[in-house]
């Protein structure tokens, strides 16, 4: 028996896009190359080294030896593969595409929307463009990386994206925010 | 403040993003020790005021055990090591 498989994004029909462009938007992405690293112990420096070295990924901090890698150039099906020969006995890798939501906060007023829920400082100086962390926001646990000075990465898990949306529009009451799937 | 905790991988983070196990001093009985050792370390607890060491878990950061000396009076908090290294330290 043949069945037909069809790819539905945990937010769709759910997010209550709003498409009109305010000064502060959160873009949800369609589809994103996910996959969790955990490099061998003794071997975190090698694996480390690896991902930075090659400028296809980029590694997120997640945990010590740890880390989230998302892709531009490789695609959800073949990120995982890839990392796995690249990295060979180095580390371990979890393909987390199809587990994890991607969402793209921007706009002058992002940092003060994540501080209505997130408990680290994200003024430039102490969470610069580049640094990524796991934190708590509102009572989910997300990685939030600086992606520029006005904006932010949110990995969530798939299944608390929705809640995750919710609370960022709480969040954002007191500013403007729009809400859309990414257009790519 | 307890409410802050310095966790060595992920810096200063509030105290409802860990998991509190509770007291990290009971060190594990050989195996084959008597019951009354046994009986200790799994049901018998002190009860301090003042300095104390805490098993606590960054459920929400990097998901590493660390432990946590502080004061349970002052809520002073006095270090805080990841528990792989504190326990290297102990042996």
């Amino acid at each position: 028996m043949a069945y037909e498989y069809q790819a539905v994004h945990a937010l769709d029909g759910t997010i209550g896009a709003i498409a009109e462009r305010r000064a502060n938007h959160l873009s949800v992405h369609r589809t994103t190359a996910v996959a969790m690293v955990l490099a061998v112990p003794g071997q975190t420096a090698e694996a480390a080294g690896i991902l930075l070295s090659s400028g296809e990924f980029e590694a997120r901090f997640s945990g010590p030896g740890e880390w989230l890698v998302l892709s531009e150039v490789h695609a959800p099906e073949t990120l995982a593969a890839e990392l796995s020969v690249r990295l060979g006995d180095f580390a371990f890798v979890v393909d987390q595409s199809h587990g994890r939501v991607v969402l793209t906060l921007s706009g002058p007023d992002a940092a003060r929307i994540l501080a209505n829920g997130i408990a680290v400082d994200l003024h430039a100086d102490a969470f610069p463009v580049g640094r990524a962390a796991n934190v708590l926001c509102s009572h989910l646990s997300i990685n939030l990386a600086r992606t520029g000075n006005e904006s932010f990465d949110l990995v969530v898990m798939r299944s608390f994206a929705e809640a995750l949306v919710d609370d960022l529009k709480v969040m954002a009451r007191s500013h403007d925010l729009s809400v859309d799937f990414a257009t790519r | 403040m307890a409410s802050l905790i310095s966790c060595p991988h992920c810096g200063t983070r509030p105290k409802e993003e860990f998991f509190i196990r509770g007291d990290a001093t009971p060190v594990r009985p050989a195996l084959m020790a008597a019951e009354e050792v046994w009986h200790d370390y799994v049901h018998l607890r002190a009860n301090p005021r003042g300095r104390i060491r805490e098993h606590w878990q960054h459920v929400a950061g990097c998901r590493r055990w660390l432990v946590v000396e502080r004061d349970n009076f002052t809520h002073e908090v006095f270090g805080v090591t990841d528990a792989a290294k504190a326990g290297e330290g102990a042996r």
